[in-house]
């Protein structure tokens, strides 16, 4: 049985007699039917539909080296863990997701997951932001506020970081699509510059992801997918000359995982556009050692406990092993993925929240098994609502529980060696190469989201998924069994606070105090940068200072790089 | 139990929530069930989405929200509708709509709220009922 991708004669574990005798003892094992019970499920696969056996044993992974397969923690090929004694030295990043309306009620909820114990801002932004308009745009009016904070302009950047020592603290700006990233960290940069910080000083990710912008909630009259790829590709070139310690990408599967695709199609997009960016990046003539340390990942924890586990392992082996095999770095950094996780969002139920407490536990449980840097634990209301305090503080506690209670941490990549998780560690990174191929042929993860190759993909799974739901083939406690009739929503649900009248009015007033000659200058240099393919970062974080808003900066870009209606599956 | 003309359905994104995986697994769904489904794509104004069911001539309207503004939005595609005399067109709704505000969107005319979680065929049912009546 094939489990290795490469088979490697040298070291292997498993001395060829003791598996034959293993076989042997396996076979007859097999035959005692006495004891076994009937099988509860025709089939047993995980969530992406590898098959699981009853039963595993070395013969599942008979080929196993360990110092060529596995090896030690922070280094090649990174399957144990990107650090060499991972959380014993240092937890994982404890951030939990905050944005409401305006900057400075969001600024509230930052200082009070901060007291609370949290050790990282995860910032999102309302879907105005997301999109590059103002939140006075007449596209925007049901929406400012919702799904995250309100940013038109750079003010609204100081009051967001109001008193939170930014120096110190490590920051995520959700900026998903990359329309929104290079306007938004250009303004948490030009913040930091006037609050006399230097860029290289600053920690943090930003998302500017371009999948998300054009594959994944795709609408209408967005920027064409390689206007939207250089920007994304801006700002990495930026960071990695002006802000080194900051990185300037986050290959967001969880986006596309929560849109309907699988574990394998989740790292296989992520990896496939990340060389993509590499690639780009080295015709810009960066080297692969002055940006690759920098590129992060973002990967979903689903509910398949196993499954999720072997994929963020898989995903780092094969990460390693391609970066070293096409680019050859000489700084090892440049091999490692190193990844945040959001737990599952779509794994969540509106009947019976509170359950959804328990779901977002184990999904943490093998995000930290699985050797995240990172981990964002979403709330119980999250099929009803944007997470009130309690249930945001309640979600942060559970990252404190697992960390401090249950001594998973107490020993690195605790469930190497396991059959099962090895084998499907191993297949994972097999379907996976497969996938990759599969793009490779298609041309490439920008021309195959063009066509509509991804889209399809994604709305496929995410049909496949609606069916065997349906169908109870994917039980969902409490939506297609154990469902209560009556059911009074136990928890208190959130008001978004008033923002568009407040944003409105903030608009209004600095139209009318800024320099408006300035103000002009500054959208005229991002008009010429476009023309002229310069690095749009390099421009907007200095034409933010003008006070231009976010609305007006897109619109230039829009007006240069034109707009793409995407398929509409 | 069948009609003559298939039904005619839109269903809908209105304003910038980016949230269509639910949306286009219903749109999916009723396609399969036999349905003409047209899907609005994201990003649509209140008066697109009461426009284009006015031009497609359809027979009902699933209003996706999962931004929380569906307050909002459902109080303006129903005024729309009342106002283009288009108030025989069944409007169902669903996205993260607690059940709270389920009264108030029925009291201005939304035939029916489906949380996250329903069952597709429930819907395909529901659909088929309501619009043959």
């Amino acid at each position: 049985m094939a489990d290795n991708l490469h088979d490697s004669h040298n070291n292997r574990l498993f001395n060829p007699e003791a598996l034959a005798k293993i076989a042997r003892q396996k076979e007859e094992w097999s035959g005692t039917e006495y004891s076994a019970k009937p099988e509860r499920l025709g089939r047993f696969t995980t969530l992406s539909g590898l098959p699981i056996e009853a039963l595993y044993t070395p013969l599942n992974v008979a080929e196993l080296d360990y110092l060529d397969h596995l090896g030690f923690p922070g280094e090649e090929p990174f399957i144990r863990g990107v650090h060499r004694n991972m959380y014993r030295g240092r937890t994982w990043t404890q951030r939990q997701l905050a944005g409401f309306g305006p900057a400075e009620e969001t600024n509230k909820r930052y200082k009070f997951l901060l007291e609370a114990g949290a050790n990282g801002i995860n910032g999102v932004f309302d879907y105005p932001t997301l999109r590059g308009y103002d939140s006075n745009d007449p596209r925007a009016y049901a929406d400012a506020g919702r799904g995250g904070v309100a940013i038109d302009t750079i003010e609204d950047m100081t009051a967001l970081f109001d008193g939170i020592p930014i120096d110190k603290v490590s920051t995520s700006l959700v900026t998903c699509q990359p329309v929104c990233n290079i306007t938004v960290q250009s303004m948490y940069f030009a913040n930091a510059q006037a609050r006399g910080v230097a860029l290289d000083q600053l920690q943090g990710t930003s998302q500017n992801d371009f999948l998300m912008e054009t594959a994944v909630t795709i609408a209408p009259e967005v920027l064409p997918p390689k206007a939207s790829f250089k920007l994304s590709c801006d700002a990495i070139e930026y960071c990695s000359k002006n802000a080194k310690q900051w990185n300037p990408i986050s290959f967001a599967g969880y986006n596309y995982r929560e849109a309907g695709c699988n574990a394998i199609q989740e790292i296989g997009f992520v990896i496939a556009y990340a060389m993509a960016c590499c690639e780009e990046m080295l015709k810009r003539g960066l080297g692969i050692d002055d940006f690759a340390p920098r590129l992060s990942f973002f990967f979903s924890g689903q509910s398949d406990f196993f499954e999720e586990i072997a994929k963020y392992r898989a995903a780092r082996r094969l990460w390693a092993r391609l970066l070293k095999g096409r680019y050859d770095p000489k700084n090892p950094r440049s091999l490692i993925l190193r990844f945040h996780v959001q737990t599952a969002g779509v794994a969540l139920t509106a009947q019976q929240p509170l359950n959804n407490i328990a779901r977002s536990a184990y999904h943490a449980l093998s995000a930290v098994l699985g050797g995240a840097q990172s981990v964002h634990v979403d709330g119980y209301d999250e099929a009803l609502c944007t997470p009130t305090e309690l249930s945001s503080l309640t979600a942060l506690r559970t990252q404190q529980i697992l960390q401090l209670e249950t001594r998973v941490t107490h020993t690195v990549d605790p469930l190497a060696g396991s059959y099962f998780l090895e084998s499907l560690t191993n297949q994972l990174e097999l379907k996976i190469t497969d996938l990759l191929d599969e793009i490779d042929g298609l041309g490439g993860i920008v021309k195959a989201v063009q066509d509509g190759w991804v889209h399809r993909q994604i709305s496929d799974s995410a049909y496949e998924h609606q069916l065997a739901v349906d169908t109870g083939e994917i039980p969902l406690v409490g939506v297609n069994c154990f469902q209560m009739s009556e059911e009074t929503c136990p928890v208190d649900l959130f008001e978004v606070p008033e923002t568009l009248a407040v944003q409105e009015a903030k608009l209004k007033s600095i139209r009318a105090s800024r320099n408006a000659r300035a103000a002009g200058k500054a959208l005229d240099n991002i008009a010429r940068a476009c023309e002229s393919d310069g690095n749009l970062m390099e421009v907007l974080v200095e034409s933010v200072k003008a006070r231009v808003s976010e609305g007006e900066i897109t619109e230039v870009l829009k007006k240069c790089y034109g707009t793409w209606n995407p398929p509409l599956f | 139990m069948s009609r003559d003309k298939k039904i005619r359905i839109l269903i809908a994104k209105p304003g910038l929530d980016g949230h269509d995986r639910g949306a286009k697994v219903v749109a999916r769904a009723l396609s399969n069930a036999g349905m003409e489904v047209i899907y609005s794509g994201l990003h649509q104004t209140a008066d697109q989405i009461v426009n284009t069911a006015m031009d497609e001539d359809v027979d009902a309207i699933g209003v996706s929200v999962l931004s929380g503004a569906h307050n909002t939005v459902f109080a303006r595609i129903m005024f729309l509708l009342q106002e283009k005399e288009m108030s025989e067109v069944v409007v169902v709704g669903g996205g993260s709509i607690p059940k709270k505000d389920w009264p108030g969107l029925y009291s201005k005319g939304v035939a029916r709220i489906f949380p996250p979680g329903t069952d597709t065929n429930q819907i395909v049912d529901y659909i088929q009922n309501v619009v043959n009546k």
